[in-house]
């Protein structure tokens, strides 16, 4: 039963062949399939995890840029603030000075028309005493010197007024 | 005295034929040997007649094994001893399981039996095996690969010399010893009892089969680790 013959030889032979035809058009597909496979996945999980990261970092990008756009905004809305509030100050500073100005004006010229209006009733009234003097005392009061110590009299009178 | 004879050389037929004068060939175990072949060639080129990154059906089922083997070749061999060895460690174990198998086929139309019951196949397959793991060595370290039978020193020459012999002597005869007992004993429970009992037996000589697949399998990988770990 246990003899060994030519058969060990036939059956090297036997394997050696299967092994060839297998390796040369079964093995190098299947594999390279299987390996293929493990390729694809492992670079599937590793462009997973990229993208993942890219997200990540572009949503932490997104996130500064509002923060970023938030604070800018507040910074325009305080800076509009200042200005409508510098502009208000400054118009009614602008208004107050302008009123003052006008009042000062006002008050120059009303002075200005008392001044005419005393100077005017000042000759009036010389003019008038003299004539009302000269009148009751056109016989004796008439000459140049009489008229100025009328004159005399008369400013004598108003200044004290 | 039935039993006695069917234990003998009587049942096991190896069909030894003279093909030339003084080559005798076990016919019985060619045939076997040639149908195991088919049927692992079909097997594989099923799975990878249309090898896809998708696997379906039977190239699953191929798959599955490749896969188990392909972890047993990186823990063994590592990783450029898988690369080197693949082919040969999956078509060592297609074959041998499947001739483990194929002699627990029902007798029906053709004499079934394991090319594996026959020491030439698996001593065949122990020398081929040993013979690989020259070549991996001679392609690996060059002609230096074979230093290692004079280490750690030439005084274990004979020692290592015996060891190179023993084991793949053990591999051959533990495969061929198991398979030509299970066959055995299936021929004899069908004598001693027809019904349910020959049946538990061959549920248990599949599991024997795959077993003793696997374990030659195994040790080749471990013959051929050490080529791939001089290296690192």
């Amino acid at each position: 039963m246990v003899d060994v013959n030519a058969t060990l030889i036939a059956q090297i032979l036997n394997f050696l062949v299967l092994l060839a035809i297998l390796a040369k058009f079964a093995y190098k597909p299947l594999l390279k399939a299987m390996d293929d496979r493990r390729n694809r996945i492992i670079n599937d999980l590793d462009s997973a995890e990229q993208t993942r990261l890219d997200a990540e970092a572009l949503k932490e990008q997104y996130a500064e840029q509002l923060a970023g756009a938030r604070q800018e905004a507040t910074e325009i809305v305080n800076k509009a603030n200042q200005i409508a509030q510098n502009l208000h100050d400054e118009l009614v500073e602008q208004a107050r000075v302008e009123q003052e100005a006008l009042m000062a004006n006002a008050k120059e010229r009303i002075e200005q028309e008392k001044q005419q209006a005393l100077l005017d009733i000042r000759a009036e009234v010389i003019k008038l005493s003299t004539l009302i003097a000269g009148k009751i005392v056109n016989q004796k009061l008439n000459s140049d010197k009489d008229q100025k110590l009328v004159a005399d009299i008369a400013d004598d009178v108003l200044n004290k007024r | 005295m039935e039993i006695a004879e069917a234990s003998g050389s009587g049942i096991i037929h190896y069909l030894p034929t003279e093909v030339f004068d003084g080559v005798v060939i076990n016919m019985q175990t060619m045939y076997m040997s040639w149908l195991t072949m088919a049927v692992v060639a079909l097997i594989v080129f099923a799975a990878t007649r249309k090898a896809e990154i998708i696997p379906s059906g039977v190239q699953n089922i191929v798959e599955v094994f490749i896969e188990w083997l392909n972890g047993l070749m990186e823990g063994n061999m590592g990783m450029e001893g898988r690369r080197a060895a693949a082919p040969f460690i999956i078509t060592l174990f297609l074959y041998l399981f499947v001739g483990n198998e194929i002699g627990l086929l029902p007798q029906v139309g053709a004499h079934f039996t394991s090319p594996t019951n026959d020491i030439n196949v698996t001593l065949g397959m122990a020398v081929t095996v040993s013979f690989t793991v020259y070549v991996l060595g001679i392609m690996r370290n060059g002609l230096g690969y074979f230093k290692h039978f004079i280490q750690p020193s030439f005084l274990f020459l004979p020692l290592n010399l015996l060891e190179e012999v023993s084991k793949p002597l053990t591999m051959a005869l533990r495969l061929f010893g198991n398979i030509l007992a299970g066959e055995i004993l299936l021929i004899v429970l069908y004598m001693l009892a027809p019904w349910v009992i020959p049946d538990l037996w061959i549920g248990f000589s599949l599991i024997v089969g795959f077993l003793q697949a696997f374990i030659f399998t195994m040790l080749t990988m471990i013959a051929i680790a050490p080529v791939f770990r001089a290296h690192h």
